[in-house]
């Protein structure tokens, strides 16, 4: 069933999404096709891909880490991005621009910057019960500002006539690119690593286990001593950490500068790609690789059959809906038809 | 049959010969007659507003060239993350010649331009050129003077309203002269000021247009991508001055005029030139003279003779004799930034963060 | 005259139990009819074949002396039958009238609704304003919507399942008068229950079921509480081999004074509680349910701490600031009321369940859970208690309740505790597994552990404890000795009677819930 799930998800799609397209008056097969593969049929395709999926998916890692303890952290974004002003701060004012330590301080102020935001409603959760989902969000408004603020005030390119963004970083400041062509840069070895690290974190560590058992039953996480607390803080922090790494990685990637702008998003649709992939390493893998197919697609589609961004925008968010609501059914099998099936297992046994 | 064969020779030839072909496709796409042309939008194309008006110097590029111009636009992409990627597949798609139409596209084309030394750039507010990335821009202040002025005759309080998107060199300078075109009819004139922060976003529009209404501004601009500020204004009883695109017909009959913009040149140029060969970058930077800058209709309640003064004003500062940035200017605090007798810099108007006398509010 | 309800020879199985064996009453026109039970007795699984929700395997159901073949819920209401249940299906957003008008059956229109709301509810001397949002009112004033609900239909036979179970001493008596009125014009109703006192004050008839048979049928009013108890409790369980307790010299729990406030309204304040459980012996506390057990059992696991440290002592060590898991370290194992959710994860497999508590026992290592060595001690603890489950890998939730209380036993067991709390051991746990159980817990102590059994089953408490403790308001009476003390004396106690200070309590008796 776990399987069959996305696949049910997948097949529903393509026909419903065949269905539109069709009565839009454009043929489903070669849409599709544009959406789906194409986008992945060229190096630079494939470099893309794997860049805009690098950081979903290290976020989405972070965050299902809280997730399984039911502590909602939504303000992945604002943890990026003070991941990218901390992580640029050091590139940007660091003494020596050309040091080869340049690249690793930025690393760990970056996930320091972002642990350190999403500490702030740690303390709160844990000390005085404040909603995090709250506290979350309305600290990703404060990191936009905060953002906005050294854009357009102290951090402004002074060569840049006045427009909000930064200097460039230096050279030592960016991740290398495996091939000057394309985009993609070592910063993907980061989420290849935090993915192993997640795996590891939930799969097998007792740690991970604790997290799991505050997330499913509370109660029995208070009768067994393992502390609430405990669970809240790690969610958070390990949201914040691979917030703030991504924050870092797209900074000292793609972006090169900061301007008021440096998140598209990524914070929120790593919350679907979390979900997408059912809280768990290998799914957020597929799930991180497949929000970022839908973006790369969405252009495509633009691109070479010059499809409004509207439609292309309905048809992710159809495919999002069935592979949401998939889930959604299956978590009911779970609950209601299994106890029977297991029932009758015993009773044959006997 | 075309997809077919494509699609047949992908799946044969495998990711790697797809690239080799898709790359070696822009050298081939010289050889036949048709221009391919790639345009990227910030946002979808609206009934007003920024993007409509690049959609109107992309018709005009298709009714000069008909079958010879293949355009390809891509829309809503506004992060420079996404603009790379975009950017990057339009060059590799074989288009010649490429538009980017935001600010934020900037950094994105100055990062694929040098890779592609054979296809043409051109950056609408960009301020970074390079061998094959030409900018283009409109000189707004020279709409917000005249629209300032037709305000400064026709405001009954002396107070002019304006919303800005961002506190950014080029909303800030056509306020200032917004300002300075309601002074030089009605020295006594003051101009409050409030920014969004935001490109779109109506909700908070509507409320600074009601907190400039309740402020006693009877003249209300608003240079976001929205007709909000003009409708609020118009519901309210007081002129406003539409930007971008005519907005009349939002205004309760209300709007003094707007400074539309116009790159139907800009557009079509760039694309003849890439046609027969003689593109070179150029910084092009053009007003009401080259009619990228037009005023639209003025308000049939503006007075006759008014009016007569207020076309007088655009054809004087098209023929360079008013400068609306002419000394002597002082900043809010009065210290001078221009002499009596001398004029802004052009990198000083480019660059301009600073709010003249009589503005009311803060850059932050 | 036909009865207005009759039940001939019904029964249903469930999977692995027998819900109803062969269950027959009647009911006539304005009786108030108990049905007695113990929790799994079929009291539920009879009133909802009764309310037609599930269909009998066999037998027979009468109505105004006919037979009623297809029987369900839209039957039921078409028969003037109506049920309140236990648990209120009210949408808290909206007025008493909008909801009473989204459970109509017919056109309405929501004005005179409203008047009639008003009127029936004066009349039966529960004043309800039809206007009032639902989330205004009291849980008291909730259950009377329910019922102003049923009784708009002019029912013939109206069911309650428990009803005063969530009331206050107040609205039970006022309660009583409308379903005394209602019976006096000719309604019949069916009451469940398992307090005694309740039935023995309000209905003239009752049958009592256990184990889903027919146990007996009596007139409450003639029938003294221990004939009735012992219709439900029975008194044929098997016999348990008790050595006699050679209690330790010093006491491995000590409580001193401990007084606490209670976390919610629902709770009950502990007033100077003190007592001692000595390695080698089995002390129980008795009590009716909602005394303060919970709070107690809460504060001596841990999962509740105390500002005063040595108010609780576990071999002397002030424990009662200390985390579960930092008293565990102490010798503490504790088996709670609430299996699922509480002692067990339910998504979660019987391995994991393991490492729950056993986590200091091999299954984790350098931080990392060892699967093979839990999945060792789960089976471990599956063949030794006898487990009927899937193996290691079956979910806490796919077992029964008494097969995941057996497993749960059997995991603190494992642990080889100094101390074990065990909070009602046999709920709901077939009487087979209950005995098990019990003996298995008697068995540790006789090995020199000290157990703390928390039970409202008098029977349990006296089968197997060597002393016995009564809370009441939040008091702890003084230890009485099993074999110097006898259930009327614990009963005495439970009502607060005796104890003095306290003549406001409850006087309810209720030997089980």
């Amino acid at each position: 069933m776990r399987i069959a799930a996305p696949v049910l998800a997948s097949v529903l799609t393509l026909i419903v999404g065949s269905i539109f397209f069709a009565s839009l008056g454009h043929d489903p097969l070669p849409t599709l096709y544009a959406f789906f593969v194409e986008p992945l049929s060229s190096m630079n395709g494939l470099s893309e891909w794997l860049l805009k999926a690098s950081p979903l998916i290290l976020i989405a890692c972070g965050l299902a880490i809280g997730f399984r303890a039911n502590v909602w952290n939504i303000g992945a974004e604002g943890q990026f991005i003070m991941g990218a002003v901390a992580a640029s701060g050091v590139g940007l004012f660091w003494s020596d621009p050309d040091s080869a330590l340049l690249l690793p301080l930025m690393f760990l102020a970056g996930m320091a910057a972002g642990m350190a935001w999403a500490a702030i409603p740690a303390f709160l959760r844990s000390r005085m019960n404040t909603n995090e989902i709250l506290v979350t969000l309305m600290m990703t408004y404060i990191a936009t500002l905060f953002l906005s603020y050294l854009v357009h005030g102290p951090w402004r390119d002074p060569a840049g006539f006045n427009y909000p963004q930064t200097a460039l970083l230096p050279a030592a400041a960016m991740f290398q690119s495996f091939d000057p062509a394309y985009r993609l840069n070592s910063s993907i070895f980061i989420t290849v690593v935090a993915v192993f690290l997640m795996w590891l974190f939930t799969d097998r560590s007792f740690l991970g286990y604790k997290m799991s058992v505050s997330g499913a039953a509370p109660l029995a996480a208070r009768y067994a001593g393992f502390r609430e607390s405990a669970a809240v803080w790690i969610g958070l922090l390990a949201g914040g950490a691979a917030a703030g790494i991504a924050g870092m990685a797209e900074a000292a990637g793609p972006l090169g500068q900061l301007s008021p702008q440096v998140s598209p998003g990524y914070g929120f649709a790593a919350i679907i790609v979390a979900f997408i992939g059912r809280l768990n390493a290998f799914g957020i893998v597929l799930g991180g690789l497949l929000m970022s197919l839908l973006f790369l697609g969405g252009e495509g589609v633009q691109m070479t059959l010059a499809l409004p961004s509207a439609l292309t925008r309905i048809f992710q968010g159809i495919l999002l809906f069935f592979l949401l609501a998939a889930d959604f059914f299956i978590f009911y099998r779970i609950r209601l038809v299994r106890p029977a099936p297991d029932a009758h297992a015993l009773e044959t046994a006997r | 049959m075309n997809e077919l064969t494509r699609r047949g020779f992908l799946k044969y030839s495998g990711a790697l010969g797809a690239a080799l072909a898709t790359g070696g496709l822009s050298t081939i796409a010289r050889a036949d007659d048709v221009l391919k042309i790639g345009v990227v939008y910030v946002s979808p194309i609206a009934e007003i507003g920024w993007t409509k008006q690049h959609s109107l110097g992309v018709e005009a590029i298709k009714s000069e060239f008909g079958d010879k111009a293949k355009l390809t636009v891509i829309d809503n992409i506004f992060m420079p993350q996404d603009a790379e990627r975009v950017f990057r597949e339009l060059a590799s798609a074989g288009n010649q010649l490429i538009f980017g139409t935001s600010f934020s596209h900037g950094t994105p084309m100055q990062k694929v331009a040098p890779r592609f030394p054979k296809i043409a750039f051109e950056h609408c507010s960009g301020i970074v050129h390079l061998a094959n990335l030409g900018t283009f821009e409109a000189k707004y202040y020279e709409g917000t003077f005249v629209a300032g002025a037709a305000g400064g005759y026709m405001s009954k309080s002396g107070k002019i309203g304006f919303i800005g998107g961002f506190p950014i060199p080029d909303i800030v300078g056509p306020a200032n002269a917004l300002l300075l075109g309601a002074q030089s009819v009605n020295p006594n004139a003051t101009c409050n000021a409030i920014f969004l922060n935001s490109w779109f976003d109506p909700g908070k529009e509507k409320e600074a247009a009601k907190t400039l209404l309740s402020q006693g501004c009877d003249v209300i601009c608003s240079m976001t991508d929205t007709a909000t500020g003009v409708q609020v204004a118009g519901e309210g009883g007081a002129w406003s001055i539409g930007y971008a695109s005519d907005m009349s017909k939002f205004s309760s009959g209300k709007q003094l005029t707007s400074f539309v913009l116009d790159w139907t040149s800009d557009y079509v140029g760039a694309a003849k030139a890439v046609a027969a060969g003689t593109w070179k970058p150029e910084v092009r930077w053009d007003g009401l003279a080259a009619g990228v800058v037009k005023m639209a209709p003025y308000n049939d309640g503006i007075p006759a003779d008014v009016k007569a003064k207020l076309k007088q004003l655009e054809a004087d500062i098209g023929s360079g004799k008013v400068h609306p940035y002419a000394g002597e200017l002082k900043d809010q605090d009065g210290n001078v930034k221009v002499a009596a007798g001398s004029v802004l810099s052009d990198d000083g108007i480019r660059g301009m963060n600073w709010f003249v006398k009589g503005m009311i509010g803060k850059l932050s | 005259m036909h009865p207005r309800l009759e039940l001939r020879n019904i029964s249903k199985r469930y999977p692995g139990v027998v819900a109803n064996d062969d269950v027959s009453l009647s009911i006539q026109p304005g009786e108030i009819h108990a049905v007695l039970g113990e929790n799994g007795a079929g009291k539920s699984t009879l009133m909802k074949i009764i309310y037609g929700a599930a269909h009998a395997d066999s037998g027979e159901i009468y109505c105004d002396g006919n037979l009623i073949l297809a029987h369900n819920p839209a039957m039921s209401r078409a028969l003037g039958i109506e049920m309140v249940y236990q648990h209120f299906a009210l949408f808290e957003s909206v007025s008493v009238v909008e909801n009473i008008a989204l459970s109509a059956s017919s056109a309405f229109n929501l004005p005179s609704l409203a008047e009639k709301i008003r009127e029936l509810s004066l009349r039966y001397g529960m004043p309800i304003d039809p206007h009032r949002q639902v989330h205004d009112l009291s849980v008291g004033e909730r259950q009377r919507v329910e019922i102003v609900r049923c009784l708009l239909q002019a029912p013939k036979l109206l069911i309650l399942d428990e009803p005063t179970s969530v009331l206050t001493p107040q609205a039970v008596v006022k309660l009583f008068d409308t379903l005394r009125q209602l019976a006096a014009e000719g309604c019949s109703i069916v009451y469940i229950s398992h307090k005694l006192d309740e039935v023995q004050e309000l209905c003239d008839t009752a049958t009592v079921l256990r184990n889903g048979k027919v146990t007996g049928t009596a007139r409450p009013k003639e029938t003294t509480s221990l004939e009735l108890a012992r219709m439900m409790v029975g008194s044929k369980l098997p016999e348990m081999h008790v050595s006699p307790a050679a209690p330790s010299e010093k006491p491995v729990l000590e409580v001193r004074d401990l007084s606490a406030k209670a976390r919610d309204h629902f709770g009950v304040d502990l007033k100077d509680v003190s007592f001692n459980v000595h390695g080698g012996e089995i002390v129980g506390l008795a009590g009716v349910s909602g005394n303060g057990q919970a709070e107690l059992i809460a504060l001596l696991s841990g999962e509740r701490r105390h500002g005063q440290g040595d108010a609780i002592k576990i071999n002397g060590t002030p424990a009662a600031s200390l985390r579960p898991d930092e008293r565990r370290k102490l010798g503490l194992a504790f088996v709670p009321e609430e299996r699922l959710g509480r002692g067990a994860v339910p998504s979660h497999t019987l391995w994991e369940n393991a490492v729950l508590t056993a986590h200091r026992f091999g299954t984790v290592r350098k931080g990392l859970v060892d699967r093979r060595r839990a999945a060792a001690f789960a089976s471990g603890i599956i063949d030794r208690f006898k487990v009927k489950a899937n193996g290691p890998a079956a979910t806490a939730q796919s077992l029964s309740g008494g097969n995941l209380q057996k497993y749960i036993v059997g995991r603190e067991i494992a642990l080889a505790p100094k101390l074990l709390l065990v909070s009602q051991p046999t709920w709901g746990v077939d009487v087979g597994a209950s005995a098990f159980i019990r003996q298995t817990i008697v068995d540790l102590s006789r090995a020199g552990t000290a157990v703390f059994v928390v039970s409202e089953e008098l029977d349990e408490l006296f089968e197997i404890c060597d002393r016995l403790l009564v809370i009441c308001q939040g008091r702890v009476s003084p230890p009485l000795l099993r074999t110097s003390t006898d259930r009327e004396e614990i009963g005495l106690l439970m009502t607060g009677r005796t104890m003095g200070k306290d003549q406001t309590g409850s006087s309810s008796v209720a030997l089980q819930d």
